[in-house]
C-alpha cells in the first residue's frame, strides 16, 4: 500500500486525519456515489470554506480543522507533518442560503430560489438547491409567494431574527447541559472562566451562544441579533492578557482562568506554546470583542482571521 | 487545507468513495508534540512502538532523545476516525464505476433530477485508507492532560449538532 501512496517525485501523498459522523459509514453501504468535498461560501466571512456534501442523506457538513503548532502524526508506518485533525459536522444549510437571500433581499423583491443562489466564485453552491429539506425550512427566514405553482421568496429580517433567537436558545440549553454532563472540567475551563460564571451566569451563556451563532451569519446580522436579544454592551475594556511566563510543567490554574476570558485562539495556542511574539500580542489585543468563537476549538484559521483585522 | 488544495477546490468536487469508508483497515495513530517537517514512510514499528513503556503515570517513550509522556484518547461516541488520501491521477468515470463494483448497476438515487452529472471529468477523488477509534496523544515530559487543546476540539461535534439542529416552528 505504501507504494500506492508514493508519487513519482518521491514525495508522499498527504494523509488527512478526519473524524466523520458514524452514520456516514452506515449510509455508505447504500450509496455508490454522491459523497463529496466542495468549496462553498462561509456565510460569516463570505470567503470560501470546505464542506462535505452527502447526496444520499441530503445533508451538508462543514469541515473544520484543528491544528496546533508543533504537532505531527505517526500513522502506521509513516509520518505526516502538521498534526491536523479534521472534523466534519452537520451544518444547517439555511445559514448558507441566508447569505444568498440577504444579498438578493437588497433588491427587495420576491425571487425563485434558483435566481437567489447564484455564485460565480463558488459554483458548487447550486448543490444547495438539491436539499429538499432546505426549501421547507425557508419559512423561518423568508416571506413567500406562490404564483402558478412556482414559489418566490423574499428575505425577512424580522423572521430571521426570531429564527436566530431560537437557535441561540437551543445552543444555550446545550451549553448548560454539556457543562454538567460532558467532561465538565474541560468544558468549564474551555468555555467559561470561573469568575464570569459566578458573577453573571445567564448573561454569559447567552453571550456565548450568540457568539457561536455569529460564526455563521454576517456581522451586520450578528449586531442586529445582539440588539434583538437585548444583550448589554460589553465592558469598554477587557483586561489585557497576563504577560507573565507560565511554566509548561505545572498546569497553572490561575493562568488558565485568565486566558479563558479571551476566547481568541491566539491566546489558547500561545498558552500551550508558552511564547508570544510582539506581533502576536498585538493581534491578540485587537481581538477582544468578547464573542466566544467556535474557532477557540480550532487553530487553523488563526492567521486568516487575525490578518483581516 | 493547503493553498494548493484551496485553488483546486474552487470549482472541483473531491468525491469521497463511499466503499472505502467501510473497507478501511484499522490504523495506529500517535499525535506527537513536535513538528516533523517531512511526510513520508517511517519505521515507526522499529524505533517508536517497541520503546513505549507503561509508566507510573501514563505511557512513556522517547523521540529524538526527548522524553514523551502520553495517553490514549478515544474518538468521541458517534464519530469514526479516518485517514484519507487524495488520488493523484484524475480518474475517469469509467474507472470509478468499475472500481471494485463488478456488478454495478446504474441507480438513479438522486431525488432531484440532476441538471449536470455529479461527477465530472475534472473532479478528483479521495478515499479512506485506514480507520481508527482512538489515538495516542503525546506531550513533552508531561501528559497533555484534560486541558489539552485537542481534547477541547473533540467536544466540538456534540455542540455543533445542537447549533445546527432544526428549530421548531411557531
Amino acid at each position: 500500500m505504501a507504494a500506492d501512496l508514493d508519487r513519482g517525485d518521491g514525495a508522499r501523498a498527504r494523509q488527512l486525519v478526519v473524524l466523520l459522523p458514524e452514520y456516514l459509514k452506515d449510509a455508505s453501504k447504500k450509496m455508490k456515489h454522491g459523497l463529496m468535498f466542495v468549496k462553498l461560501v462561509n456565510p460569516c466571512s463570505g470567503e470560501g470554506a470546505i464542506y462535505l456534501f452527502d447526496m444520499y442523506l441530503q445533508q451538508l457538513f462543514e469541515v473544520k480543522v484543528f491544528k496546533e503548532k508543533y504537532h505531527s502524526w505517526f500513522i502506521n508506518q509513516s509520518v505526516q507533518s502538521g498534526g491536523a485533525l479534521h472534523f466534519a459536522t452537520p451544518v444547517d444549510p439555511l445559514f448558507l442560503l441566508l447569505h444568498y437571500l440577504m444579498k438578493a433581499g437588497k433588491e427587495g423583491k420576491f425571487q425563485p430560489l434558483d435566481q437567489v443562489v447564484v455564485d460565480d466564485i463558488f459554483p458548487n453552491s447550486i448543490l444547495l438547491l438539491k436539499l429538499p429539506e432546505l426549501e421547507k425550512s425557508l419559512c423561518h427566514v423568508t416571506e413567500e409567494k406562490e404564483i402558478t405553482n412556482k414559489k418566490y421568496y423574499k428575505y425577512s429580517k424580522e423572521k430571521t431574527l426570531k429564527w436566530l433567537e431560537k437557535k441561540v436558545n437551543q445552543t444555550m440549553a446545550a451549553l448548560k447541559t454539556n457543562n454538567v454532563n460532558v467532561s465538565a472540567r474541560v468544558l468549564s475551563t474551555a468555555f467559561f472562566s470561573s469568575d464570569q460564571v459566578a458573577s453573571d451566569k445567564e448573561e454569559d451563556y447567552i453571550r456565548y451562544a450568540h457568539g457561536l451563532i455569529s460564526e455563521y451569519i454576517p456581522k451586520e446580522l450578528s449586531d442586529d441579533l445582539s440588539k434583538h436579544l437585548q444583550l448589554p454592551e460589553l465592558p469598554a475594556s477587557w483586561p489585557n492578557p497576563p504577560s507573565k511566563k507560565i511554566k509548561l510543567s505545572d498546569e497553572p490554574v490561575e493562568a488558565k482562568e485568565d486566558y479563558t476570558k479571551f476566547n481568541t485562539k491566539d491566546l489558547k495556542t500561545e498558552k500551550k506554546n508558552n511564547k508570544m511574539t510582539a506581533a502576536q500580542k498585538a493581534l491578540a489585543k485587537v481581538d477582544k470583542s468578547g464573542m466566544k468563537s467556535i474557532d477557540t476549538f480550532f487553530g487553523a484559521k488563526i492567521k486568516k482571521k487575525t490578518g483581516k483585522i | 487545507m493547503e493553498s494548493r488544495d484551496e485553488t483546486m477546490m474552487e470549482k472541483h468536487r473531491v468525491h469521497l468513495r463511499p466503499i472505502t469508508l467501510r473497507d478501511a483497515a484499522p490504523a495506529t495513530l500517535h499525535l506527537l508534540p513536535c513538528e516533523v517537517l517531512a511526510s513520508r514512510p517511517a519505521p515507526v514499528g522499529r524505533f517508536f512502538t517497541p520503546a513505549i513503556r507503561q509508566g507510573p503515570d501514563g505511557l512513556e517513550v522517547s523521540f529524538r532523545g526527548r522524553s514523551l509522556r502520553g495517553e490514549e484518547v478515544a474518538v468521541p461516541p458517534g464519530l469514526v476516525g479516518y485517514v484519507m488520501v487524495t488520488e493523484e491521477k484524475l480518474i475517469g468515470k469509467q474507472d470509478f464505476l468499475g472500481d471494485s463494483e463488478n456488478n454495478y448497476q446504474e441507480e438513479e438515487r438522486e431525488p432531484v433530477a440532476a441538471p449536470e452529472p455529479l461527477e465530472r471529468d475534472f473532479d478528483r477523488f479521495i478515499g479512506a485508507t485506514a480507520t481508527f477509534s482512538r489515538f495516542t496523544l503525546w506531550g513533552l515530559e508531561t501528559i497533555p492532560g484534560p486541558d489539552a487543546k485537542v481534547r477541547g476540539a473533540l467536544t466540538w461535534p456534540s455542540l455543533a449538532a445542537v447549533i445546527h439542529a432544526q428549530v421548531p416552528e411557531d
